[in-house]
């Protein structure tokens, strides 16, 4: 009976372990929930019958969908396809007509004229033209300026209306595009329509103030936000995380803050702008001054947003989370606020800081939507030194341009090509040529005879090719792209130049490594001139110069191209007649692209005599070269030359060790 | 106890022998025992959602299984889309709330089967597509299961296909969804819109706010900024084993592969043939295949038979026609083929063309110019065409190949939108993932040079050699434009001397005492740098002269992105060891300067500090050696460019020798410098350094020119 006893007190231990395993466990699990389990697939369950499901598409019901005739459907709008007619821009490039304007017209209506005739799109004749341009007026309350003359229903018209007319629809619009400040999202038609910048009455036609910042990186101490007014003005707010400064609901706790009065440019570095319309002023005053744009649901368009990736320069925020927003502001990487910065800078001077270039842009915009595949990569309209400099006309490849290497991980391709321009004296420059190729680099010489002297019919023998071409009898003529030049650097030399073999290989190797800058061996200063109230320059030695001679200096070939094609047709004709201009042209074409100055190289002490003057005369640059200058800053509309106060020369330049140890040894012969 | 354990264990073979009254008992234990392993056995396998009641539908692992929902005749319709909607309008930002991870939360209503008042259904329950973009959602970052912390909800209901739906009913299915609130924050996804005879270009199912991501927008229903125009996913991407085939000219010129183009079309095609000859080929569907050959995967010319889509490698271009419907499932079978799309179809929205840049990948005609097609393809370079079969190719592969990524690429888009100040960059959408390899996006880009009026702070590391390190401070506060000085006390055993002790200079003078020995402390981004250039400056480099430092700040000001330094020195390949080798000789190349006098960007303190690969900077810190080539070759990583080497060679005082004495302690030194070399260059995954040939002199410097004339005339002498 013992072990009977023994068994069922085992039966009922084994009965109550039961229990606990079926009752208690489970509960216990319930207690704590979803813990140890968490980790089992969760959400969308994974069907049995996955495979079994049916296709969203029977096979051959897509094929099939095109029993119909092919209708666009025409929701009563336009867009690029449907109503513009590029046929015509194809055969002749854009052309632009403007319509002329009847009446009275003001101090910025006469600006924006000014800037598209100047523009090399401009036509007088409507016929030949495939855009026409209509200025819609201020006009009286009530009133609405009247339908041009060739209206065409609209077609392949841009009406341009930079100020909110209080004539609200100027009338009827018909399928022409509206370029227009700031227009509402609701009715903006993208790919059609133009988004400019809301420009203020004072806004210079040509050069522009420059940016503000004057340095990559916030100044520290800077405050971190400011707040546009209502009333026109900024107001600085503290960097204290509880405020919200737009939002009235925290109006009590501030922090520190200062108002400034309207004109003045907010120095912060983030600058809060709320989305109504008529705050869009301040959003060219924020790009000018550097203080990366937050823009509060804006309910406008950007300006030029269908090229410019406005991402990399402001930020769009929703105004209903104004926390989430401060925190991701003052959370914000310092590599993302340093690269916002300089893209605020690099957007205001290459499309916004002028009329001209406010207007160049929007021409260049419908260029592109013409130009279909061959526009402007995004890249071009997005990094230095901007579209408007960077035309797709000269390659559709980035890599082609001095400016992209590093964005595109590629280097300038090949050897050089000497371009030898022989003016008057029409000598051939033997000893030039032997110098010249002598250099392992050189892959081609290029003699361009333009002097009125036949040229000789035999020319010395070279290991390269030696090409001569017959050029016009004109200065500017150097700087046409020519068709034989194959390799991205040119060696730009006049007939009577005199450089070595190393100095060329030397320029050649820095040249490689600044392929956007020129490269040469003599040099010019610039100087603003008290006394005469003018610019000057000066040939003189100096401990500086902004400027080099392009009787022997690299570049690359582009340069050519918007020497040619991109200059104002006056400042190309100032230098044809007076020689000495096209080197000081030409520098500031450089330095209004690069921003900076170009690059000197050692040059043997002997050429300073060899060369002849330079500038006849002695060093004062005679009158009519001093006018140049002053003509070429106000054609640029600002002064675009950079100093220098450096020279590049080999690492061993003179030091102290063995000749035998230099690469340029020759360089440093007396 | 013992006993029964026994029983226990060997309780089956014993049953027979026991007595008939023990046996019951035995068998009742022993049913007892394995009704109780069963019962253990199923809890192991009891899914975890066994808590709540409602979820008991996810057990039904069968579609066919869901619950069934059946809607009244009279149940409520949402209204028609509304056409003004943006982001800041209709969609309820605050369901989104502050998310540290800056990413939208997404949840998913669970599967049901709707039926109207007779039972019969809706719509297909679920497609296959359908199914596996769920899954995809559910599997991703975005998926919540919690509604109450969704910011994004999807529902069920398949509305991929317009066809295959009834519109008024699934309309009253969407607002009986628990949180539908006039669609608000709700996303459908759809692929094909419309239907006979209109086809419209947008869902016809009447959905009010809800976002729509769908495919085959036209500009007119498109509302930018707010829905997302997605491509219309072909089936063949799974199907069809297609190995990628590289850019170059192919067969044809210019092909067409759409069985189904409208007659008038087709006679423009059939023209552009003729006038093009062979460079031209448009296909149409077969007629004469025998029974059992799949159709959809053969295309014919004439007589010829060729398969589909491997036809589409052969061709250059190929041409992307709208059919009734605006988008097209052949866009993206072209795409895959490295065929460069050439889009006929007026007003179509591109897939994803917010945040695609489709003009690097595609050519759109006019429906007007399509005879014109041909001349405008030729005069597209050929460097170009191979860049946008390229980015074709990429395109599919990143965004178009299934529908996981047409799911995700459409939640990132709307996730951008949300939290635009974490969204992704055009580069990182457009750009290739080997370009995004190649390029270097220097963070310091825009051409300015610093005014010369901010000066610069000179930054000197100092253990404890205080003669020197006064010495040094003397000399280097002689120079014009230093704005302060920041001595940086690294010994913690000893205190700096006290105030009185150090030499007067006119320009705040800071010490900064560390918390430990280390390197890196040189190039900690500390509060006091109010300027941007940096000297870093060693406490024994006392051959400087004035004019040398600085000429040398004046370079760094036309040079801001760069190193610029006095002794400069060379990485070269060992050809023998198969690795790299440090140099210090007399060399004609530089590729790093010594931080023992450099110049640089004060942001490079920050990138050095905080962002440094891998664990460069402790094991700089653990070796006490290299920060100085540690920083070269981040600066040169990140910027693209060269250093910048300033003035002639000098006799430094054996700058990379600082205790250390002896020619043999020398030479183990090079070794652990070429050691540090190698071991960058793995991290960082490649070589960065630059090697130049030139060093920057002042304009005069050694001209024939009257030295007192010359802005820097100390340069260069000991």
């Amino acid at each position: 009976m013992q072990s009977w006893r023994g068994k069922s007190l085992w039966l009922a231990l084994s009965a109550s372990w039961l229990l606990v395993l079926l009752r208690v466990f489970p509960l216990l699990r319930l207690a704590v929930p979803a813990r140890p389990w968490a980790s089992a697939p969760q959400g969308w369950p994974r069907w049995l019958d996955t495979e079994l499901l049916p296709s969203f598409s029977q096979p051959g019901e897509l094929p099939e969908d095109a029993p119909q005739p092919p209708q666009a459907p025409r929701g009563g709008g336009c867009d690029w396809g449907a109503c513009f007619d590029a046929s015509k821009c194809r055969t002749g490039g854009l052309k632009v007509f403007v319509h002329p304007v009847a009446g009275p017209i003001s101090a910025s209506h006469r600006k924006i004229l000014a800037s598209i005739e100047s523009s090399r799109y401009h036509t007088a004749s409507p016929e030949e033209a495939c855009l026409l341009l209509f200025l819609s007026l201020e006009v009286p309350a009530g009133e609405c300026s009247p339908v041009p003359q060739q209206w065409n229903g609209g077609r392949n018209h841009l009406v341009l209306d930079l100020h909110p007319a209080p004539c609200p629809q100027t009338f009827q619009l018909e399928r022409a595009m509206v370029a227009k400040a700031s227009p509402t999202v609701d009715t903006f038609r993208p790919g059609f329509d133009v988004a400019l910048p809301l420009l203020p009455e004072a806004h210079p036609l040509r050069g522009g103030a420059p940016g503000q910042l004057r340095q990559h990186s916030p100044h520290p101490g800077v405050p971190l936000l400011a707040l546009a007014e209502e009333r026109g003005g900024w107001r600085t707010a503290g960097t204290d995380p509880s405020t919200c400064p737009w939002d009235g609901r925290c109006e009590q706790d501030r922090g520190p803050e200062q108002t400034h009065p309207g004109g003045t440019l907010p120095n912060a570095t983030f600058c809060l702008i709320p989305g109504h319309r008529p705050d869009a002023l301040h959003f060219l005053q924020a790009l000018q001054a550097g203080c990366i744009p937050v823009l509060l649901s804006p309910r406008w368009e950007l300006p030029f947003s269908e090229v410019i990736d406005w991402t990399k320069a402001a930020i769009v925020a929703d105004e209903r989370l104004p926390f989430q927003v401060l925190a991701a502001l003052q959370e914000m990487p310092l590599t993302r606020v340093l690269a916002l910065r300089q893209q605020t800078q690099f957007l205001w001077d290459a499309y916004f800081s002028s009329v001209e270039k406010v207007m160049h842009t929007t021409l260049e915009i419908i260029q592109d939507r013409i130009f279909g595949a061959s526009a402007h990569a995004s890249l071009l309209w997005n990094s230095p030194p901007g579209a408007l400099l960077a035309l797709p006309t000269f390659s559709t490849s980035p890599s082609d341009f001095p400016f992209y290497h590093l964005q595109r991980g590629s280097r300038p391709v090949g050897r050089f090509s000497a371009l030898i321009w022989v003016g008057a004296p029409g000598q051939p420059p033997l000893k030039l040529i032997q110098a010249v190729a002598g250099s392992q680099n050189c892959a081609q010489i290029l003699v361009l005879w333009s002097s009125e002297k036949p040229p000789p019919s035999r020319w010395p023998e070279t290991a390269v090719p030696l090409t001569v071409m017959d050029g016009q009898r004109k200065v500017s003529d150097r700087f046409f792209p020519h068709r034989a030049i194959s390799t991205d650097a040119i060696l730009s030399l006049d007939a009577h130049s005199s450089v070595t073999t190393s100095e060329v290989d030397f320029a050649f190797l820095v040249w490689q490594s600044f392929p956007e800058r020129m490269v040469g061996f003599l040099t010019w200063n610039h100087f603003w001139d008290e006394a005469q109230g003018g610019w000057g320059y000066t040939a003189e030695r100096a401990n500086e110069f902004s400027m080099v001679l392009t009787s022997a200096a690299f570049y690359h070939r582009y340069y050519h191209t918007l020497f040619t094609h991109s200059l104002p047709k006056a400042l190309r004709t100032l230098a044809d007649e007076t020689p000495t201009c096209v080197d000081i042209l030409m520098n500031f074409l450089v330095a209004a692209v690069t921003k900076l100055p170009p690059i000197k190289v050692p040059y043997g002490k002997q050429h300073f005599e060899a060369t002849p003057p330079l500038v006849p005369g002695g060093p004062e640059p005679q009158p009519t070269a001093r006018d140049c200058i002053n003509q070429m800053a106000a054609g640029f509309g600002y002064m675009p030359l950079v100093s220098s106060r450096l020279r590049l020369d080999p690492v061993l330049f003179k030091d102290p060790v063995s000749v035998l140890r230099k690469k340029y040894r020759s360089l440093e012969k007396p | 106890m013992c006993a029964s354990v026994k029983y226990n264990i060997r309780g089956p073979a014993l049953i027979p022998r026991m007595k008939s009254k023990h046996r019951i008992y035995y068998i009742t234990l022993f049913s007892i025992v394995l009704l109780g392993l069963i019962a253990t056995g199923m809890f192991q396998f009891w899914p975890h959602s066994i808590e709540s009641s409602s979820d008991w539908s996810v057990e039904k692992r069968s579609v066919r299984d869901v619950p069934v929902v059946r809607l009244p005749a009279d149940s409520p319709i949402p209204e028609r889309g509304d056409l003004s909607c943006r982001m800041h309008t209709c969609f309820d930002v605050y369901r989104c709330g502050f998310n540290p991870k800056n990413k939208i939360k997404v949840y998913i209503y669970s599967l049901k089967k709707y039926v109207d008042d007779f039972g019969v259904p809706v719509s297909n329950t679920i497609s296959r597509e359908y199914n596996e973009l769920l899954t995809a959602i559910s599997d991703s970052d975005y998926y919540t299961d919690d509604i109450s912390r969704a910011c994004l909800f999807v529902p069920s209901i398949d509305v991929l296909n317009q066809n295959t739906l009834r519109i008024k009913e699934t309309a009253q299915a969407l607002a009986q969804l628990s949180r539908w609130d006039r669609g608000t924050n709700h996303l459908l996804f759809n692929m094909l819109p419309g239907g006979p005879p209109d086809y419209n270009t947008a869902l016809d199912v009447p959905r009010d706010r809800a976002l729509l991501a769908g495919g085959g927008f036209s500009t007119w229903t498109y509302r930018q900024g707010y829905d997302v125009s997605i491509p219309v996913y072909s089936p063949l991407s799974a199907e069809v084993e297609l190995p990628e085939k590289g850019p170059g000219p192919r067969r044809y010129f210019l092909l067409s592969s759409q069985p189904a183009v409208h007659p008038e079309y087709r006679e423009d095609l059939e023209a552009l043939q003729a006038r093009h000859g062979e460079a031209v080929l448009v296909l149409d569907k077969c007629t004469n295949l025998s029974e059992g050959v799949l159709s959809v995967r053969r295309r014919c010319h004439k007589h010829q038979v060729f398969d589909y889509p491997q036809v589409l490698q052969e061709a250059t271009f190929c041409v992307v026609l709208r059919g009734a419907r605006l988008g097209q499932a052949v866009l993206s079978d072209v795409l895959r083929a490295g065929c460069v799309p050439v889009v006929i179809a007026d007003s179509y929205v591109l897939p994803f063309s917010e945040v695609l840049d489709w003009k690097r990948a595609s050519v759109v005609v006019p429906e007007e110019k399509m005879s014109e097609a041909y001349s405008i393809l030729q005069s597209i370079p050929q460097r170009q065409i191979e860049e946008m079969q390229r980015q074709a190719r990429w395109f599919w592969e990143a965004y178009f190949q299934s529908i996981k990524a047409i799911a995700l690429a459409t939640l990132q888009i709307i996730n951008d939108r949300i939290y635009p100040y974490a969204a992704l960059s055009y580069e990182e959408w457009n750009d290739p993932p080997t370009v995004k390899r190649g390029s270097v996006s220097n963070p310091l880009f825009l051409p300015l040079i610093p005014p010369q009026s901010q000066g610069f702070t000179a930054i000197v590391l100092t253990y404890d050699r205080v003669e020197s390190l006064f010495r040094v401070i003397t000399e280097v506060s002689k120079v014009p434009s230093l704005s302060k000085l920041l001595v940086v006390w690294n010994n913690q055993n000893k205190n700096p001397p006290e105030d009185s002790l150090w030499p007067k200079i006119r320009v705040p003078l800071k010490v900064v005492r560390t918390a430990e020995n280390k390197l890196s402390n040189r190039f900690f981004p500390y509060d006091e740098i109010e300027t941007e250039a940096v000297l870093a400056i060693d406490d024994d480099i006392i051959m400087l002269t004035s004019d040398e430092l600085q000429f040398g700040y004046e370079v760094w000001r036309e040079f801001p992105d760069r190193l610029v330094g006095y002794p400069g020195r060379l990485h070269l390949w060992d050809h023998e060891m198969n690795k790299w080798k440090y140099e210090s000789e007399w060399t004609n190349e530089v590729s790093m300067v010594l931080t023992g006098a450099a110049f640089y960007h004060k942001y490079f303190n920050y990138l050095y500090t905080y962002k440094m690969p891998g664990d460069i900077k402790n094991w700089v810190d653990a070796h006490m050696n290299c920060e100085d080539i540690a920083m070269n070759f981040l600066v040169a990583n990140v910027t693209g460019k060269a250093v910048i080497k300033v003035t002639p060679r000098k006799k430094f005082k054996c700058p990379e020798c600082t205790a250390i004495d002896g020619l043999s302690l020398d030479q183990t030194h090079m070794v652990e410098r070429s050691e540090c070399i190698n071991k960058f260059a793995s991290v960082f995954g490649t070589m960065p350094l630059k090697v130049v040939e030139h060093r920057a002199d002042p304009v005069l410097y050694k001209d024939d020119f009257p030295e007192k004339l010359k802005s820097f005339p100390n340069i260069g002498s000991l």
